[in-house]
């Protein structure tokens, strides 16, 4: 039965992924209602799949038009302008960085140079994971600061 | 960057910067991010911040990337900019060794690996002289793992590019807590340079 949906849900959505979509739907409503016991003629089956099949696509035809309408009416406000990364100075950004201490320094760079964890750059620092991250906030606090500074 | 009363004046409960750092580059644990997600759906000014952070995080990483920083790294780092096709120019010194050393205009990164004993010292210094012995600038407590064998110096790649050719001498130093120094070991730099430019400096 599958393969029958499917086609019937080619012919009148002209979406490969809408028909697989339709016939999800359509073997859903029929096991309900097998189970429901409202489907015992096996003649009779074929027009209620039929008709799940014609209910169901006239449900994503309107839902669609409704989804159009809504995108038509409020789509600029459903969908928000790209927003900009805020500007940086780069060169402040590094004469903040050469006023950390060494550690903190090193830190910095560890961290970043390849996105490492506190525990990848304890262990190739002789670090604790703990002293790690406690370096890193006190690094980045005041880098923010110096930044702020500038700006 | 915007400064942090004015853009977390609309939030009751700001989520700290450095939680949103964290939050940023994936080192949160599970429930902790899922309730920074959970408010950051709610709140634009956290939103705004957290975009002030990821400009931060890039840009750290645009430095961290650059080779032009002095600073001590882990044999980590060398070996992830290797495994992600850096030309890394490494020099390797014992204590007491003169190195003849250049960098080339496609060299990305600059490290130079100092061999010393740095076992039982609580606080290493690293200090930069030049041929005459003063002292030029000094890196004031590294970090050091002490049966390491000695520290990575990742030297600024900009500034070995531009260094006309000339002599450092660099000093490793076990400072007490009483300030007194006892050299780990001292290595000897001479810089060819091999890239044409202006002329450079003298000491």
């Amino acid at each position: 039965m599958g393969p029958r949906i499917r086609l019937y849900g080619l012919r009148h959505l002209r979406s490969a992924a809408a028909a697989d979509d339709l016939v999800q739907q359509v073997l859903v409503k029929m096991l309900e209602a097998l189970r429901a016991g409202r489907l015992r003629d096996a003649d009779k089956l074929a027009h209620f799949v039929l008709g799940t099949c014609r209910m169901t696509v006239l449900d994503q035809r309107r839902s669609a038009r409704r989804q159009e309408q809504l995108l038509e009416e409020f789509g600029g406000v459903l969908v928000p302008a790209q927003r900009e990364m805020p500007p940086l100075d780069a060169d402040r950004l590094a004469r903040c960085v050469q006023t950390l201490r060494e550690r903190e320094r090193t830190v910095v760079v560890m961290t970043f140079f390849d996105e490492r964890t506190a525990a990848e750059s304890g262990r190739s620092l002789g670090i604790t994971e703990a002293n790690v991250r406690v370096i890193r906030h006190r690094a980045l606090r005041q880098l923010r600061t110096c930044m702020e500074a500038g700006s | 960057m915007t400064p942090p009363n004015r853009a977390r004046s609309d939030c009751l409960r700001p989520i700290e910067p450095g939680v949103l750092l964290d939050y940023w580059l994936a080192l949160l644990p599970a429930a902790e991010e899922d309730a920074v997600e959970v408010h950051l759906l709610e709140c634009d000014a956290c939103g705004e911040q957290l975009r002030e952070m990821i400009a931060l995080s890039d840009g750290l990483r645009t430095l961290a990337r650059s080779g032009s920083l002095r600073v001590v790294v882990g044999e980590d780092l060398v070996q992830h900019a290797l495994g992600a096709g850096l030309l890394v120019r490494q020099y390797a010194f014992e204590p007491g060794q003169t190195v003849h050393c250049t960098i080339s205009a496609d060299d990305d990164l600059l490290v130079a690996r100092l061999a010393a004993d740095m076992s039982g010292a609580t606080r290493v210094d690293l200090s930069f002289c030049d041929p005459h012995g003063v002292e030029r600038q000094r890196m004031t407590d590294i970090p050091v793992v002490s049966d390491a064998g000695g520290v990575i110096l990742h030297e600024s790649a900009v500034f070995g590019k531009r260094s006309p050719s000339t002599s450092m001498v660099a000093r490793l130093l076990a400072v007490d807590a009483e300030g007194a120094e006892q050299l780990l070991g001292e290595y000897t730099f001479h810089h060819t340079r091999t890239i044409p430019g202006p002329p450079g400096w003298e000491w």
